[in-house]
C-alpha cells in the first residue's frame, strides 16, 4: 500500500476521532423552560417557624415509617436530613439568632438532571411539571444521586429491593383535589401550594410588600432553568445550601455535547464505515492478519 | 507472519499463584451473597451524598482504562498497519475481554435493582437523553466482541481436535476471518464512544466536580487517558508474562508503543493544561486537591518524557517503570473525577469499607486467574518456548530480577 494514502486515512480517522470528542459547541438543545401552569410550592423562610408540620403531615400523607432516634434514651420522630423516609424535612441555616429555617425537599427542577440520567426514565417529569418516579423502571444505579444538585433524591440502602426516596408532590392525592400535604399543614404560610403563575405572583407581592425582610429575590425563578419549587429568604441562598447555579439548565452542557458527538449517530458510522474499509484493504494487502489471520 | 508463533503456555492450571487468586475471588463471591440479602448499605460505606463509591472509578473506570490496551493495538497493529505489533495483540484482547467481564459484574452487584437490569437492552423503554445508558449498552455490545475477538485462539485450539468440535472450528474460522473488518470497527467504534462517555457522565453534576476537573473537555480527556493507559498497560502484560513463563519477546515492540503512549501523554496534559489556562481554572490549583492534579500531570508527564530518550525506552526494566507510571496517572485522573475531586456538599464523606475493597480484590484476583489460565491453554501468547527451554529462561529471569 502506498503510504500517503495510508496517513490519508489515518488523518481522516484522527479528525473523526477529534470529532466523536470534541465539546462540539453544536446548536444547543431546546431548552424545556417551566410552564405557567406547572404545579409547585412557595417556600417563605421568613415566615417559617420550625414547627415541623410539614414534615409529619407529609410523613402521613404518603405513608413512611417514622424516623425515629433515642436521644437521651428518649425516642424522638426527628429526622435530621432527607432519608428513605423522610421526604421533606426544616433544617436551620446556622446556631445563631441570625439563622434562618431551611425546607429540604425536591425542588421539582423545570429541566432536571435527574430526569436526564435517568437510563430507563424511571424518574421523569410527569403531569403538570412534578419530577415523578416509577420503581419499575428503576434499575438502582443511582446516578440521579450524583446528578441531583440539590442532593434529593435518596436510596434505601438497607434494601434489598431498594428503591429511590423523593417528595413527589403529593401528586397521588391531586386525583382527590388535595394538593401537597406540607403546604396544607403550614399554620403560617410558609408553604404555599399552587401552579407556577400564581406562585410567582404571591413572592413578588410579598417581596414587594415588605423589600426590607428578603434577600436575593426569588429563588428557583431562573435558577438551574427554573424549579417548581421557589424560595423567598432572609438570608444568602447559598447560606440555605441552595446551589448558586446560573440561569442555565443543570444538564444542559452535558446534553449539548453530546448530542453534538452523537448527531443523528452520523459520526460513529461514518467512523464504524472508515474502520471497517482501511482494516479490509490493510488486510487484502496483506499487512494484517493476526490471529483471526 | 507473528501468528505463527502465539501457542499455549501449558503447564499445571493449579498453581500457588492461581489458588490464591480464586480464594481471595471467593471471599468475593461471599460478600456478593450478603449484599443479594443486605442490601448494599450494611457492606459498603456508600451513602446518599456519595452514590458512587470505589467500585465505579476501581472496578469500572480503571479495569476497563486497562481494558482499552485492546483498542489502542487495534489502532496500531490493524488501522495504522504496523504489522509487526501483531505478536501483542491477542493478550491485549484478552485482557481487555476479562477486564471488561469484571468492570461488568461489579456494574451488577452495585446496581440496587439488579434483577431489573434486562430492560436495558429494550429500545421502547430508553431515555435516549442518558449518558449512562449509552455507556451500559455499549459496554455490553464491547464486552460482547472482545470475547468475538479472544474466540479465534479457542477455534484455533478446537480445530486440530478431531470429531464435532473441529469441524466446527473449520468452519467457523474462515467465517470470523471475513467478519474481522466489522469486528474491529466495533471494536474502535465502541469502546471510543463509552470511554469518553464515562467522563461525560460527570458534566452531569457541575456543582459537585472541582473545577480543575469540571470542563467541556472531560469526554476528550478520558478517551486520551484510556489510550494512554491501555498502551502502558500492554507493556506491563507483556513484561509480566515474559517474566513469568520466560517467553521472548522483541522489547522494540514494547519502546515503539511508549512512544506512542507518550504522545497520547503529551495530547493529555496540553488538552488539560491548556483547557484550564484559557477558562481561568488553574487559579484553583491550591489546597490537597491541587496537589492531587500535580501528582496527575507528573503520572502523565514523567513517563512520556523520559521515554523519549532511546536508551530508556529500550531498557525493559526502565520502560516497564514507566508504563505503571502510565498506567498509575489514568488511574488516578478517573479516580479523582470519580471521587477525589467529587464533593456532594458540607456534611458528607465516603472511605470505602473493608468489604468494597475486598471485593474490589476479589474481582482483580479472579481476572489474573482467568487470564492465567487461558493464556495456558490456548494460542494467546507470542515467543513461548519448550517447556524444558522455558524453565531455564524463567530461572534465569528470575535470577536477574
Ligand atoms: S431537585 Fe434533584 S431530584 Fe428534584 S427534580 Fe431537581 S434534580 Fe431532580
Ligand atoms: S437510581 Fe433509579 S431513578 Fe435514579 S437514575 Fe438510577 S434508574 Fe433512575
Amino acid at each position: 500500500m502506498p503510504n500517503v494514502s495510508r496517513r490519508t486515512v489515518l488523518r481522516t480517522l484522527g479528525g473523526a476521532a477529534a470529532l466523536a470528542a470534541a465539546p462540539a459547541p453544536a446548536e444547543a438543545r431546546a431548552p424545556r423552560p417551566p410552564h405557567d401552569d406547572d404545579l409547585g410550592l412557595l417556600f417563605d423562610s421568613t415566615r417559617c417557624v420550625g414547627c415541623r408540620a410539614c414534615t409529619v403531615r407529609c410523613r402521613e400523607a404518603n405513608s413512611l415509617p417514622e424516623d425515629v432516634k433515642l436521644v437521651d434514651g428518649v425516642p424522638y420522630d426527628a429526622p435530621i436530613d432527607l432519608n428513605d423516609r423522610t421526604l421533606t424535612v426544616i433544617k436551620r441555616t446556622s446556631d445563631g439568632a441570625d439563622g434562618a429555617f431551611v425546607k429540604a425537599q425536591c425542588m421539582h427542577c423545570a429541566d432536571p438532571a435527574c430526569v436526564s440520567v435517568c437510563m430507563l426514565g424511571a424518574l421523569h417529569k410527569g403531569e403538570r411539571g412534578v419530577v415523578a418516579y416509577d420503581v419499575s423502571r428503576c434499575v438502582g444505579c443511582r446516578y440521579c444521586q450524583v446528578a441531583c444538585p440539590f442532593n434529593v433524591p435518596r436510596f434505601q440502602w438497607s434494601s434489598a429491593t431498594p428503591r429511590i426516596v423523593k417528595c413527589e408532590l403529593c401528586r397521588h392525592r391531586w386525583r382527590e383535589g388535595k394538593g401537597a400535604a406540607c403546604a396544607e399543614a403550614c399554620p403560617r404560610e410558609a408553604v404555599v401550594f399552587g401552579p407556577r403563575a400564581e406562585l410567582r405572583a404571591e413572592a413578588h407581592r410579598r417581596l414587594e410588600a415588605e423589600p426590607g425582610r428578603y434577600q436575593g429575590g426569588v429563588y428557583g425563578e431562573r435558577e438551574g432553568g427554573g424549579t417548581g419549587v421557589l424560595v423567598l429568604s432572609a438570608v444568602p441562598f447559598t447560606a440555605m445550601g441552595l446551589p448558586a447555579l446560573g440561569s442555565e439548565a443543570v444538564p444542559a452542557l452535558g446534553e449539548t455535547i453530546q448530542h453534538g458527538i452523537y448527531q443523528g449517530f452520523v459520526a460513529p458510522v461514518v467512523l464504524f464505515g472508515a474502520l471497517a474499509w482501511v482494516t479490509w484493504r490493510n488486510r487484502r494487502a496483506g499487512g494484517g492478519g493476526e490471529g483471526e489471520r | 507472519m507473528a501468528h505463527a508463533s502465539v501457542a499455549p503456555v501449558g503447564g499445571p492450571l493449579l498453581t500457588r499463584g492461581t489458588k490464591l487468586a480464586l480464594f481471595i475471588a471467593a471471599v468475593a463471591s461471599v460478600l456478593v451473597s450478603v449484599r443479594l440479602f443486605t442490601g448494599l448499605g450494611p457492606i459498603t460505606a456508600l451513602n446518599d451524598g456519595f452514590a458512587w463509591g470505589i467500585w465505579k472509578p476501581l472496578n469500572v473506570v480503571t479495569f476497563t482504562g486497562v481494558g482499552a490496551g485492546a483498542l489502542g493495538l487495534a489502532l496500531v497493529a490493524h488501522v495504522a498497519n504496523r504489522g509487526r505489533h501483531h505478536p501483542l495483540v491477542r493478550s491485549a484482547v484478552l485482557t481487555g475481554a476479562i477486564a471488561y467481564t469484571l468492570a461488568g459484574i461489579s456494574v451488577l452487584v452495585d446496581l440496587g435493582r439488579w434483577w431489573s437490569v434486562w430492560e436495558l437492552v429494550v429500545p421502547t423503554r430508553w431515555n435516549v437523553r442518558s449518558v449512562l445508558l449509552e455507556v451500559a449498552l455499549c459496554v455490553i455490545a464491547y464486552c460482547a466482541v472482545l470475547w468475538l475477538e479472544v474466540l479465534p485462539a479457542l477455534l484455533e485450539r478446537w480445530r486440530d481436535a478431531p470429531g464435532a468440535r473441529g469441524r466446527l472450528a473449520a468452519r467457523v474460522l474462515p467465517r470470523m476471518q471475513r467478519m474481522f473488518p466489522f469486528l474491529l470497527a466495533l471494536a474502535i467504534v465502541l469502546p471510543f464512544m463509552h470511554q469518553s462517555s464515562l467522563g461525560a457522565l460527570f458534566l452531569f453534576a457541575p456543582t459537585k466536580l472541582h473545577p480543575l476537573w469540571y470542563t467541556g473537555w472531560l469526554p476528550a480527556l478520558f478517551l486520551l487517558s484510556c489510550l494512554s493507559m491501555g498502551f502502558g498497560a500492554v507493556i506491563v502484560v507483556d513484561t509480566l508474562t515474559h517474566l513469568a513463563w520466560g517467553r521472548r519477546r522483541d522489547v522494540r515492540l514494547c519502546s515503539s508503543l511508549a512512544l506512542v503512549m507518550a504522545g497520547l501523554s503529551f495530547a493529555f496534559v496540553a488538552l488539560r493544561v491548556g483547557d484550564l489556562a484559557t477558562s481561568g481554572a488553574l487559579r484553583h490549583v491550591t489546597g490537597w486537591r491541587g496537589v492531587l492534579f500535580l501528582v496527575e500531570l507528573g503520572l502523565f508527564t514523567y513517563p512520556a518524557v523520559r521515554v523519549l530518550q532511546r536508551s530508556y525506552r529500550e531498557n525493559a526494566g526502565l520502560l516497564f517503570w514507566a508504563a505503571q507510571l502510565a498506567v498509575a496517572g489514568g488511574a488516578l485522573y478517573r479516580f479523582d473525577v470519580y471521587l477525589g475531586a467529587f464533593s456532594p456538599g458540607l456534611g458528607w464523606s465516603y472511605f470505602p469499607s473493608l468489604a468494597e475493597l475486598v471485593f474490589s480484590l476479589g474481582l482483580a484476583a479472579a481476572g489474573v486467574a482467568l487470564y492465567v489460565v487461558a493464556v495456558k491453554r490456548l494460542p494467546i501468547l507470542s515467543g513461548v518456548a519448550e517447556p524444558a527451554e522455558r524453565r531455564q529462561e524463567a530461572a534465569r529471569l528470575r535470577a536477574h530480577a
